[in-house]
């Protein structure tokens, strides 16, 4: 649970694309470093087949796969996984940096909902987080599903589970200044899309949350939506426009924003766990 | 000609899209239409703007020339800039005539007392728009001829179009030697922005449909409302809710097309108002908000909410009034006493 910050620093103020991913079959933490060997020669063949098109040089990926020993929730969730691409540096010397091009991972927490009704064989980390091109993605997830039979999903995020990362991340305590808590609609089936962008102070937003929020460490569904009323309400008298008709497709906060098509970017280390948990649960039930 | 003014032609034309680049050379009017004919213009854009560079030299081409084909460019796609409105005010309401020679020598003046190195170029439109080109230096630097201000004024009118360049610290010169060259004592900006610049002009000269109070005693037929539903044993679903939607639309947004915006903003700073019931936040202050509405045809698409079930109708006046109030930014705080739940914008 105390996650050492700089070793998760890498994870904030990234945009990652969020994917579902079935158990992995024998799957064994001891062979990383042969796993990351047969992911850069699969890896190799498939840019000389010429499926992954690079424009210009022959790009040479170095491919590094390691274990996140404290991303993790309880200790019956699995370390995390972490595999990260790099460009192997034109020059020679030693002391020029390999550019890093590709990062993804595995990871689970609080996943106990999967992993206990898993025969022994897998392992379960159902969220998977990418950042980098999607040629390199399609490439390490087929390997994966080759080699663990297992399988990946994109995760959307659905207007209903937006709301309620919003609500509780308005809530959170932060120090120093906020951001703004930021809800983007979308109308779309208008003769001309219309988007409308509602931003709340994170004072005021934290202020009716508290009010709302009856029992502190627990957040009900009845919660979410009185506070989401409110807002939808505060709006209405405005403008007359009915937003809960309108589809919300990203939300934004300073603790971590979210989008629909299942990419989040989490900028606090604060709420990590938090924020993996609730990620995590989402996978798990696209899974199940 | 100097390799400066030869690279400004050269990136200039290379913006132009290939099938436009022969007309613009034309209204440009500086290439004879014999050099013309000698460009081929099926090749590759960077060969083209080279062979355009080469007939510039041929006629000595200095960078006030390379400015009215700058101007003609941004003249067309006016859409890629973003545009704000001012309006000037004078003191009497004395009908002056307006000589352009006067405008032009009084502006060049303010302008050149204040900044040597300054690169100023007008031209005339059959509109009464004056286009004005302004590049700027310093003491000690030449004119930095790629984030000029565009200046659009209608001269029988108190309206001033500009998009400025970046280096925002050369506004309050602009503006001052607007009014000393038109004759007026006062100019502010308006909380109006677009890129379509033919719809700033359509809001402030009031060139669209406005409401027109008819009424029409018929229920409308046709027109706007949804095709008839399938089975035929539906006839009166939600007709004359749809109608009354549609009539309460027209009033408001008149039956013409709209002027093309494509946000608005709110800064709201009124207070939150529930349910006492719902035990919900009841505080002194303000609730702060700062919403957006953004479309490529922000009228239409505000338009066709009601229709789509997406709002009352009538729609809030905080969105209908955007066209006659001329502004697509607002700041809108609770007014106090008689009226709780009317807002005052300032």
């Amino acid at each position: 649970e105390n996650v050492d910050p700089q070793k998760t620093a890498f994870l904030l103020r990234k945009a990652w694309t969020l994917y579902s991913v079935t158990p992995l079959y024998r799957f064994h933490r001891a062979r990383l470093r042969d796993y990351a060997r047969l992911l850069s020669a699969f890896i190799a063949a498939e840019k000389q087949k010429g499926l992954a098109v690079e424009v210009g040089v022959e790009l040479d990926i170095k491919v590094a796969v390691s274990s996140l020993a404290d991303l993790r929730g309880s200790e019956q969730d699995q370390a995390a996984v972490l595999v990260q691409l790099s460009l192997r540096s034109q020059a020679s010397s030693r002391n020029s940096e390999d550019k890093l091009v590709w990062s993804g991972w595995f990871c689970s927490v609080y996943g106990d909902d999967l992993s206990e009704n898993v025969p022994e064989d897998f392992t379960c980390l159902p969220l998977f987080l990418t950042h980098g091109a999607e040629s390199y993605t399609s490439m390490v997830g087929s390997w994966f599903q080759k080699t663990f039979d297992c399988c990946f999903r994109r995760l959307a995020i659905s207007p209903l589970n937006l709301s309620w990362m919003v609500a509780m991340w308005a809530g959170c305590q932060l120090d120093g200044a906020a951001s703004a808590v930021e809800l983007v609609f979308s109308v779309p089936r208008l003769s001309q899309p219309l988007d409308i962008s509602y931003a709340i102070h994170p004072e005021d937003a934290k202020a009716l949350w508290d009010t709302v929020q009856k029992t502190p460490g627990e957040i009900t569904q009845e919660e979410v939506n009185v506070f989401m009323d409110c807002l939808y309400a505060h709006f209405h008298r405005h403008f007359k426009i009915h937003l809960s008709a309108a589809k919300l497709v990203k939300v934004s906060t300073a603790v971590a924003s979210a989008h629909c098509d299942g990419i989040v970017k989490i900028l606090h280390s604060q709420y990590l766990p938090g924020v993996l948990m609730l990620l995590t649960e989402l996978a798990i039930s696209q899974i199940q | 000609m100097d390799e400066t003014v030869a690279e400004y032609i050269r990136r200039t034309v290379l913006k132009i899209p290939r099938d436009e680049i022969k007309t613009m050379l034309q209204k440009w009017g500086f290439l004879s239409e014999a050099q013309l004919q000698t460009l081929n213009f099926r090749q590759i854009k960077d060969n083209i703007s080279q062979e355009v560079v080469q007939l510039c030299e041929e006629n000595s081409a200095d960078i006030k020339q390379a400015a009215v084909l700058d101007i003609i460019y941004n003249h067309i796609y006016h859409n890629k800039r973003m545009w704000s409105v001012y309006q000037m005010k004078k003191s009497g309401e004395e009908l002056e005539y307006f000589d352009i020679t006067d405008f032009k020598k009084k502006f060049k003046g303010r302008l050149r007392s204040a900044l040597k190195n300054v690169t100023i170029t007008f031209k005339e439109y059959e509109d009464n728009a004056i286009w004005i080109r302004v590049a700027w230096g310093t003491p000690y630097k030449k004119p930095n001829q790629y984030k000029p201000s565009y200046v659009v004024y209608h001269s029988q009118t108190p309206y001033v179009f500009i998009s400025s360049s970046v280096l925002k610290s050369n506004l309050p010169l602009l503006c001052q030697a607007l009014i000393v060259a038109s004759n007026y004592h006062d100019i502010r900006e308006m909380e109006l922005r677009s890129h379509s610049l033919n719809s700033l002009k359509d809001i402030v000269f009031k060139r669209y449909s406005q409401n027109f109070q008819t009424y029409s005693p018929k229920p409308l037929q046709g027109g706007n409302s949804e095709p008839e539903s399938a089975d035929i044993r539906i006839v009166q679903e939600n007709r004359s809710e749809k109608e009354r939607i549609h009539r309460l639309n027209e009033e408001v947004f008149g039956g013409g097309p709209q002027p093309k915006l494509e946000f608005a903003q709110y800064k709201l700073e009124t207070m939150f108002k529930s349910d006492p019931k719902m035990g919900v936040l009841d505080k002194k202050e303000p609730f702060r908000c700062l919403v957006k509405f953004s479309s490529p045809h922000l009228l239409e698409s505000l338009k066709s909410l009601a229709p789509a079930g997406m709002a009352d109708a009538p729609l809030s006046p905080l969105l209908t009034c955007i066209p006659h109030k001329a502004r697509n930014y607002f700041k809108i705080r609770e007014k106090k006493g008689l009226f709780p739940e009317s807002f005052v914008s300032p």
